[in-house]
């Protein structure tokens, strides 16, 4: 992804926010003089949100920005449809500037371009799942029958048969939740921004639909912004995970490079409690078959061993190698690539490749 | 676990001197061991003196104030017998002196003694207060200080001997003090003590007169036309005090708009007679059985079978004692002013719920227009419009607008701004968030302020009688007049049905709506 001969559909260039009344004066001296948050804080009484971000997120993926509270990371996904207006950088979508578009432009892009989900839903108590997930195309003067056939279907993506006709307080927090989804989907936008969409629900509720979202995701492309202060789910959501802190991206990888080579301790730290079965695989704890047997061993027949892909993860590997004597050999193309050991392959789980 | 002397700690430096007996008064008052009749008996006898020296100013008022009530009485049963002795020569005030001398002596003994017990109670339960909040911020007083009883004796030697001297005099009225300040413009001489008890001790003295103002009239010239004719007060008259002078310019430019501008106001009266007759037509046009047939209707309709009934038989209780006329009259003005309370509040209280400077504006509006008491309304409006029902209807108008835009903003402001965050980023526009989520999601405040209309509507429609709006609101002053209490009653009754109906209906609907 690294080296993409064209841009993301979503990009931020150098995104700064500051909040307070001397902002404007607070980016030109952190320009100037480069200024830290605290120094901000002290000499213009204002507070650094976002501190130069740079993200670029390619068509159909899923873009995981993880950080705690305060990190500054719903800030920096509200700025992508320009729900707050950044104080320095620019936002592209498609290639086209999101600060120079109009009000008439700005509400077009929203309506028809990206859909949004929200911790706390944000569903409108007084009317039906139905007319909550059509709210978008209602925006854009769609008329009742169209608006009320498009919600249908997309009702039936989020295994909500049944329910149109209900009021959103007559579900649970898990259906509401799934209306937020079909709501964001009903224009088809290409791209969606989820701001903590399963924070606020119990832990196997919020396990299904991680996985439904990543079934919908596989089948309808969306590029997605998915925000969560879990690491735990940026790993399953993401295709690749930014990681934040105090309004800074301080890792960017995917869910393999976060766990294997954390860029500080801020990010081990984090990375220490994770478990590494399913994100490390076999080409990364594997060692070329002449280093096996320079070092005095000799590889038994490959008959003998247990063989695997470089594809496959730890969990994987850890199956194998169970009630087994000889060492596991990593086949590629009919060719062994590869040998794990057992040694190896407790490395690899305990992170230390 | 502490130790005794640790957990004491603190008490003692709170209070200082005598700290033993503080830190177990509070340990008792926080192991709520506190006898029911502990009383401080330091604080009983020393009273402000104290509650100066611990530092607490709230003990200090309330002591200081309970031994000047007591002085003051003091000093009435000796202003009483020095009047009764002055007039020994007339029983009946001598008698009439006698007595009150003796109420004041016994109410000096009785504020005394139990205003000094319950101090003495009040005094430990409220100083541990105090050491409360010494515990989160210490430049709160503790201790006992002597430097604290100069201000108290000033405190105490600004009050007293004014109060003191206050009672033991009769205070001189008025017109003695007018004619006084006459006198001293002529140059006669005037006691110090005259001068001083008119300063001082009766009404709050006129500072300055101010020449009485031109008389103003608005006579026509040869062509007809109005003209402003001013006339000089003629010489010599009485300077007139300040609020002569500003009521009477108030009066001048309230005939000065009415004269030039009267076919604004004419305009206005046209629209609402135009208005109210068209609702008549309605309510009192039509023949009994009909409007009565669709009221209860209407209140099956909306509030279900038991409010009907309440309904049925408060409509029939009109009926049968004569009222039904003047009700529906009532009810006629209460819906014009109604609707066109809802037709103005509800934009304004819209502006004032979305835009800052709104609020800033028209609060202090609000404010003036529901504490102004309703019976003022009227005199300007019979002012503008004479008398008559639209001046009762405008009247009713301000009076029962500010619900509404209160209400009206206050649901705008409840709406979450998650919610309206999302309708934004869905790519809604101002008009779309407005009419899609703001005022669907203020409703239910909306409807409680148009309620709100509604009672307070009825209640000065029946005000505005006074001017001549008629309906229910005639019977009763008619009745006052007359004092016909018996018919008074029942018109009150019969106002009070209408109240309790139009609210229940309105209440019941907006809640089956929910």
């Amino acid at each position: 992804m690294s080296d993409m001969n064209k841009e993301g559909v979503v990009v931020t260039r150098n995104v700064w926010k500051i909040f307070g009344d001397r902002a404007e004066e607070a980016m030109e001296a952190v320009r100037r003089e480069k200024l830290s948050k605290a120094e901000v804080l002290e000499r213009y009484e204002a507070v650094v949100g976002v501190k130069d971000v740079s993200i670029s997120v390619g068509e159909g993926e899923v873009f995981c920005i993880m950080g705690l509270s305060g990190s500054g990371k719903s800030t920096l996904v509200r700025h992508i449809n320009r729900l707050i207006e950044p104080t320095g950088g620019e936002i592209l979508i498609n290639g086209v500037n999101v600060g120079e578009l109009n009000a008439e432009e700005l509400r077009i892009l929203r309506a028809d371009k990206i859909g949004m989900v929200f911790q706390n839903m944000a569903l409108l108590p007084h009317r039906t799942v139905r007319d909550n997930v059509a709210f978008a195309l209602e925006l854009r003067n769609v008329d009742a029958f169209t608006r009320a056939q498009h919600a249908e279907r997309v009702i039936e993506l989020v295994h909500l048969e049944g329910y149109g006709d209900r009021l959103p307080s007559e579900l649970s927090g898990g259906m509401q939740q799934r209306v937020g989804l079909a709501r964001a989907m009903a224009a088809d936008p290409d791209i969606l921004l989820m701001d903590e969409p399963f924070s606020a629900l119990d832990p196997l509720i919020r396990r299904g639909l991680q996985d439904e979202f990543l079934e919908l995701s596989k089948t309808m492309k969306k590029t997605t912004l998915f925000i969560t202060h879990d690491l735990d789910e940026a790993i399953r959501m993401g295709s690749r995970i930014a990681i934040m802190k105090d309004g800074e991206i301080v890792q960017t990888g995917t869910p393999e490079e976060i766990v294997t080579k954390p860029a500080d301790d801020y990010v081990a730290d984090f990375v220490a409690g994770i478990s590494k079965l399913k994100l490390v695989f076999a080409h990364t704890v594997m060692q070329p078959v002449e280093a096996y047997e320079t070092g005095g061993r000799t590889l038994p027949p490959i008959d003998a061993c247990p063989t695997a892909g470089p594809e496959d993860n730890l969990d994987v590997l850890v199956s194998l190698a169970v009630d087994q004597e000889n060492p596991i050999v990593i086949v590629d193309d009919d060719k062994p690539v590869g040998v794990v050991t057992k040694d190896s392959l407790l490395h690899g789980i305990k992170g230390e490749v | 676990m502490a130790t005794e002397q640790e957990l004491r700690k603190p008490f003692l430096d709170f209070a200082g001197p005598n700290g033993a007996y503080y830190a177990d008064t509070f340990l008792k008052i926080q192991k709520n061991a506190l006898g029911r009749w502990h009383i401080n008996v330091a604080a009983m006898l020393g009273s402000f003196v104290w509650a100066a020296l611990r530092g607490s100013w709230l003990l200090f008022l309330i002591s200081f104030v309970i031994d000047l009530i007591a002085a003051v009485n003091l000093a009435l049963v000796y202003k009483y017998s020095k009047a009764a002795a002055d007039n020994a020569d007339k029983d009946f005030l001598v008698a009439r002196y006698e007595g009150w001398s003796d109420s004041s002596l016994i109410g000096a003994i009785v504020v005394f003694v139990l205003g000094r017990l319950a101090f003495g109670w009040l005094a430990d339960r409220l100083y541990a207060r105090q050491y409360e909040r010494w515990r989160v911020d210490h430049s709160v007083n503790s201790g006992l200080r002597r430097s604290r009883l100069g201000l108290a004796g000033l405190i105490v030697l600004l009050i007293v001997p004014l109060m003191i001297y206050r009672t033991t005099q009769f205070a001189p009225d008025e017109r003695t003090c007018i004619k006084q300040n006459r006198a001293i413009a002529q140059g006669e001489e005037v006691g110090f003590k005259d001068r001083f008890d008119c300063a001082v001790i009766g009404e709050f003295p006129t500072l300055f007169w101010i020449d009485r103002p031109d008389k103003v009239t608005f006579p026509r010239d040869e062509d007809g036309n109005r003209i402003v004719q001013r006339e000089p007060a003629r010489e010599g008259a009485p300077p007139v005090n300040l609020n002569t002078y500003v009521s009477q310019a108030i009066d001048d430019s309230i005939a000065y708009v009415t004269v030039f501008y009267g076919f604004l106001f004419d305009g206005i009266t046209k629209f609402l007679r135009g208005m109210l007759s068209a609702i008549s037509s309605v309510t009192v046009g039509t023949p009994w059985p009909i409007t009565m047939g669709v009221l209860v209707l209407m209140a099956y309709k909306m509030a279900g079978p038991r409010v009907t009934i309440f309904v049925a038989a408060s409509l029939i209780y009109l009926a049968l004692f004569g009222f039904w006329q003047t009700a529906m009259d009532t009810l006629s003005l209460v819906l014009a002013a109604s609707i066109i309370c809802v037709v103005i509040g509800l934009p304004l209280g819209i502006w004032v719920g979305k835009s800052q400077r709104g609020h800033a504006i028209m609060t202090p509006i609000l404010d003036v227009m529901q504490t102004i008491p309703s019976f003022v309304y009227l005199l300007p409006a019979i002012a503008f419009f004479s008398i008559g029902k639209p001046p009762g209807i405008l009247a009713t108008m301000i009076f029962a607008m500010p619900p509404m835009v209160r209400l009206t903003a206050l649901g705008i402001r409840q709406v979450g701004e998650s919610t309206k965050e999302a309708a934004l980023a869905f790519g809604a526009n101002p008009r779309q968030l407005l009419t899609k989520v703001e005022l669907p999601l203020a409703l239910p405040s909306i409807m409680a302020g148009i309620n709100q209309v509604v009672m307070m509507s009825l209640s000065m429609v029946v005000i505005a009688a006074l001017i001549g709006a008629g309906g229910m609101g005639y019977v009763v002053t008619e009745a006052l007049e007359n004092t016909e209490t018996g018919r008074g009653i029942l018109a009150g009754i019969g106002i009070a049905l209408l109240a309790m109906m139009i609210d229940r209906v309105v209440q019941k609907a907006n809640k089956t709506r929910r």
